[in-house]
């Protein structure tokens, strides 16, 4: 099978999407010719034009209420949000107009908006430029969260949200996009709602987003080196959750750490743990971990920076000391 | 168009009601006073053409074709309401007669008018979006990032501030520098004012306006200079602190949008007396009836808490 | 039709207003938009208008009275007449009330029937039928109870009619609490409820019961169903994880002796094999007996019996000597009452049903089941027993020189202290000196 990087997956993604339905459309900072300073766009104004792809004055609020408004009387927009971290300045038409509009009218609006950004530290771009929101807007009912791990999960999660008639924000780790993946030629869509279970093991459930998925690979086979085998499992989509699949795992090696590149606290980690312990405290034989960034801004410094994320070594420590009956934050 | 502005203002007089008798859950925002705007504007609109409206939100309804019965049910929380109850007074919509919506952010509309003007010119429709606010809107930044598009773009958006002098329980000279027009004009687009009690100014140049738009003229603006008789919402009633009385007195007597309108067809021998106080009967009771529905309509069943936060 | 003046909301706070003045006077004509009263609110004085034309009538609310929100003072009608009737209340639409949650139905008349205490170790029966519908006659038997050793059917133990069944089929109940009652009369409204509801007693003459009224645990975690109760850890809290618990509770392994073997605490799945590996603990059925057995002894300088046997048999005609014995041991356990004894000899096993009084001719043979076992070892080199408690008292026979030992053994559940010491103590004194039967 051919391997593309998860830039040119995305690229195909909404190339494709395009082609199929001319309603969707393209709305963002440098989307056109430039095709995002990640050059993640390139090409698609060239095929689709100026007027399908579009590029915004720097008005987040403005152009996410745009889309807003041309979701709701029938256009299916795109819209690139630069960087995670402007997710603040659009709080308002995401979470106040996007996501409620569905429940406010009854049921006679529709948003089938897809707001791409991305998350993820480490590339020395400082506090305003490297946060995870991912749990900012999970918490909000009425949207749709997509996390891909890699090119397959990106073209395969993309085209599903352009086709739901829900607002979805999906999340691309930046400093994924040269990362290459097989993806087949041929068409396919990754539902919402299905984790995926990246390796096996019966020891101890390793249950990661994004890169962290990564991060968890390797620490699985760090630990296989130790006689602990790990079971990896992406969830894919943090809204709606896999959660059967999730306690299938539990039950099946009764220990889990959850890893996800959002703050420790008050995250997605937090959510998930929380929902381990309620459906299957009886199988557990250790607490549900949360592995997360530090609760501390992002640092420039590459020797604070690189401090602050949770690494295949951090995750490989902490399976350890649960496998053999440790309690890591002990009361 | 009389006939609109006599509906509206019956219609806030029940809903007024209503919350005095404490019938109503929560609060709502009267538009009596301003029912020249809504009227004038939304008679130059077909249904196809789009409007946002703002958290005074029930002129705009029922100038772009609403019906009394669902309206009230929807003040009311009630399974018929236009949202199924499950939006209120701020939140009303009325998808068949292109309203997308009443919003209780202030502003928080702008976006989405833009937005579908945006979606016309994209999918080659000739509808026009207009965009109710208020002059307390002219402080968001929203405004000038989706004016600055639309004026970029060339967007058939129309933008209508109802300007009636007051932002909350502050005058607007103490909260807008400047003038309103120029804002919109400093983006280049095509800025009005006009008299927004007089039903006949407002739709004419609305008219004029729309038929620009469709062609691709677009977009504009309007200021719309008007009043509105009631608090700031409904429990707004001791108002003297940042309202006298005798303002409120001069307005109603003498600027009155509907008494003129009267004046005028009368005059024009265009209806009379009789007709016009038959006509004002008949939506009295067309009101009191819907009211009536409304009061006895059933709420939403339990199970319907959790439907429509996704669509299928 | 009259239209309702109310005291309007005035405020978002504000549940009441206070009148101030009439401006109107009843009778008078007001026309819509007239000015009607003046009221109160907590930041100045207002005035409110009427909505409609007419008359203004049937105040009920005057000035400095303080009205709630939304209550009807006056009414605009058509005539200055008071319209018929007072004002109809205003009232805000209110929604479904919820249906009132059932209350419990009224216990007919009747006395109650308990579940009652079918073996020493139970605490709860499980009812698996009912034999008779609420309303039929309540002869014959009941409702059949499962316990651990099998399924028993169980009369009223009264006559009437069964007025109501307190506990449906499958249901555990805890002895002592009413699962039926029984009245005089067929009664009119027979019901029948779930034990869930037990709380209430039947109206009239209940049985004393104890203070077993707890419904029957439905608290276990879901997955869970063993419920074999754990020994309490000596001295406090066991830390163990979720999994190794529950673990525990299913194969039946105690985490307090693992504790007690002093293994590192906290115990995780793992633990349980060392758990499992731990040697039994030791058997000692007398030492936990003990506790909660009875056990005395007697001796008496002769045995008295093979004379009066001889003589019973010579003079009345009582060749069966076992009878004999069982009729002593009988009148001992139950003076005035009948009771049935077992004599026991080594190989053989007689009972014997011993009618009230002292007749010894009436005691019979029966197949029921002992009361009382005589254990007859006096033919026997035993001279000594420590048994344990069995199901029944037990008295045992062993020669001691040229008299008697007799030892009772029975769980305290069996006899009380008084009483164990009355039954040896007369048996005694029977087999030392019979005659004394006879006074």
């Amino acid at each position: 099978m051919r391997e593309i990087t998860l830039s040119q997956a995305v690229n195909e993604a909404i190339a494709e999407e395009m082609r199929r339905d001319p309603t969707v459309f393209l709305m963002g900072e440098d989307v056109a010719e430039a095709g995002t300073p990640f050059k993640v766009l390139s090409g698609l104004v060239e095929e689709f034009g100026t007027e399908r792809v579009i590029d915004t004055p720097i008005s987040e609020p403005g152009f996410v209420g745009l889309a807003v408004g041309a979701a709701m009387t029938g256009a299916r927009p795109v819209v690139d949000l630069m960087f995670g971290d402007f997710l603040y300045l659009v709080m308002d038409q995401l979470c106040n107009q996007a996501a409620k509009q569905h429940y406010m009218s009854g049921g006679k609006l529709t948003v089938p908006m897809v707001l791409r950004t991305n998350l993820g530290a480490t590339r020395r771009s400082a506090a305003q430029h490297s946060q995870s929101l991912q749990a900012l807007v999970a918490h909000i009912p009425g949207l749709k969260i997509a996390m891909p791990s890699s090119a397959y999960e990106a073209k395969g999660l993309m085209k599903t949200a352009i086709r739901d008639n829900n607002p979805v924000v999906i999340f691309e780790d930046k400093l994924m996009y040269q990362d290459k993946a097989p993806v087949p030629e041929e068409e396919y869509l990754i539902p919402f709602g299905e984790a995926h279970i990246k390796r096996e093991g019966s020891d101890i459930t390793l249950i990661a987003t994004s890169s962290m998925v990564q991060v968890a690979g390797k620490a699985a086979e760090m630990l296989a080196a130790e006689g602990i085998e790990a079971e990896v499992i992406d969830p894919r989509t943090i809204v709606p959750l896999d959660e059967k699949t999730l306690l299938d795992s539990v039950r099946k090696t009764s220990r889990a750490i959850v890893i996800d590149e959002g703050h420790q606290s008050y995250g997605v980690t937090a959510e998930i743990a929380s929902r381990l312990n309620e459906k299957a405290f009886y199988h557990l034989d250790a607490p549900v971990l949360r592995m997360g960034a530090m609760d501390v801004p992002v640092p420039f410094s590459p020797a604070l920076e690189d401090l602050t994320v949770p690494t295949p070594e951090s995750v490989v420590e902490n399976a350890r000391r649960l496998c053999a009956g440790e309690l890591i934050h002990a009361a | 168009m009389y006939r609109q502005m006599v509906r509206i203002r019956t219609f806030e007089d029940n809903a007024n009601q209503l919350y005095l008798s404490a019938k109503m859950p929560g609060l709502t925002h009267m538009y009596s006073g301003e029912e020249a705007v809504a009227v004038g504007i939304c008679e130059a609109l077909t249904d196809d053409d789009r409007i946002t409206s703002t958290h005074r939100g029930h002129g705009h309804c029922v100038a772009k074709g609403a019906e009394f019965k669902a309206m009230f049910c929807e003040l009311l929380g009630k399974a018929e309401g236009y949202c199924r109850g499950k939006g209120g007074s701020m939140h009303i919509a009325d998808q068949s007669h292109g309203n997308l919506g009443a919003n209780a952010i202030v502003g928080g509309s702008m976006g989405i008018a833009t937005g579908s003007a945006l979606r016309a010119k994209l999918l080659g429709h000739d509808d026009v979006t207009v965009c109710f606010f208020g002059d307390g809107a002219t402080a968001q930044g929203l405004w000038y990032e989706v004016m600055n598009m639309a004026a970029l773009w060339k967007l058939p958006v129309i933008y209508a501030c109802e300007n009636n002098g007051y932002s909350e329980y502050t005058k607007t000279e103490e909260i807008a520098a400047g003038s309103i027009t120029a804002r919109a004009e400093a983006f280049g687009i095509e800025a009005h004012k006009v008299d927004g009690q007089d039903v006949l100014a407002v739709n004419e140049l609305t008219q004029k306006l729309v038929a620009r738009a469709r062609k691709g003229e677009g977009p504009f603006f309007i200021e719309l200079e008007t009043y509105r008789y009631h608090g700031h919402h409904v429990g707004d009633i001791n108002r003297a602190y940042y309202r006298s009385k005798d303002e409120e007195k001069d307005w109603k007597d003498n600027r009155d949008p509907i008494v003129r309108f009267r004046g005028w067809l009368v005059s024009e021998g265009i209806a009379s007396e009789e007709e016009i106080e038959a006509m004002n009967a008949e939506i009295e009771t067309d009101a009191s009836e819907a009211v009536a529905y409304a009061e006895k309509a059933a709420y939403p069943p339990a199970h319907e808490v959790d439907m429509h936060v996704y669509a299928d | 039709m009259p239209h309702d003046v109310t005291m309007p909301q005035l405020g978002m706070a504000q549940d009441a207003g206070r009148i101030v003045a009439w401006l109107k006077a009843p009778g008078e004509a007001v026309a819509k938009g007239d000015a009607l009263f003046e009221v109160e609110t907590d930041k100045a004085t207002m005035e409110v208008e009427a909505q409609t034309g007419g008359y203004l009538t049937g105040i009920s609310a005057n000035e400095g009275d303080d009205v709630p929100v939304g209550a009807v003072i006056a009414r605009i009608s058509e005539t200055a007449e008071d319209e018929a009737g007072t004002p109809a209340a205003a009232s805000a639409p209110e929604p479904e009330p919820e249906p009132e949650p059932e209350a419990g139905a009224a216990l007919p008349e009747g006395k109650a029937v308990t579940m009652p205490q079918l073996g020493m170790a139970q605490d709860s029966g499980l009812l698996v039928g009912w034999l008779k519908t609420p309303g039929e006659a309540a002869d014959d038997l009941l409702f059949e109870v499962e316990t651990d050793k099998s399924t028993m059917e169980v009369p009223a133990g009264l006559d009437g009619y069964l007025a109501a069944t307190l506990a449906e089929a499958g249901e555990e109940v805890p002895v002592g609490q009413a699962v039926a009652v029984i009245s005089a009369e067929k009664p009119e409204a027979p019901l029948s409820r779930s034990a869930k509801n037990a709380g209430a007693r039947p109206a009239q003459g209940a049985v004393p019961e104890p203070a077993a009224a707890s419904a029957p645990k439905t608290k276990d975690p879901a997955p869970e169903k063993a419920r074999a109760p754990q020994a309490a850890p000596p001295g406090g809290r066991i830390l163990a994880s979720p999994k190794a618990r529950r673990l525990a509770l299913e194969q039946g392994l105690d985490l307090g002796r693992l504790a007690e073997a002093g293994h590192p605490q906290p115990f995780h799945v793992a633990d349980l094999e060392a758990l499992r590996a731990l040697p039994d603990p030791a058997a000692a059925p007398a030492t936990s007996a003990s506790a909660s057995s009875r056990r005395l002894t007697a001796t008496v300088a002769s045995d008295g019996l093979p004379g009066f046997v001889a003589w019973a048999a010579e003079a009345h005609g009582l060749k069966d000597a076992d009878a004999i014995l069982a009729g002593f041991a009988g009148a001992s356990l139950n003076p005035g009452g009948a009771a049935t004894v077992a004599i026991e000899r080594p190989g053989a096993r007689r009972a014997f049903t011993v009618p009230p009084g002292r007749a010894l001719s009436a005691v019979a043979e029966t197949g029921d089941a002992p009361a009382l076992v005589l254990r007859d070892l006096r033919g026997t080199a035993l001279s000594g027993v420590e048994m344990g408690a069995e199901e029944a008292p037990v008295l045992t026979l062993t020669h001691a020189g040229g008299g008697l030992t007799i030892t009772l053994e029975c769980a305290a559940s069996g006899l009380d202290a008084a009483g164990a010491i009355r039954l040896l103590t007369d048996f005694a004194g029977r087999m030392e000196q019979p005659l004394r039967h006879l006074l």
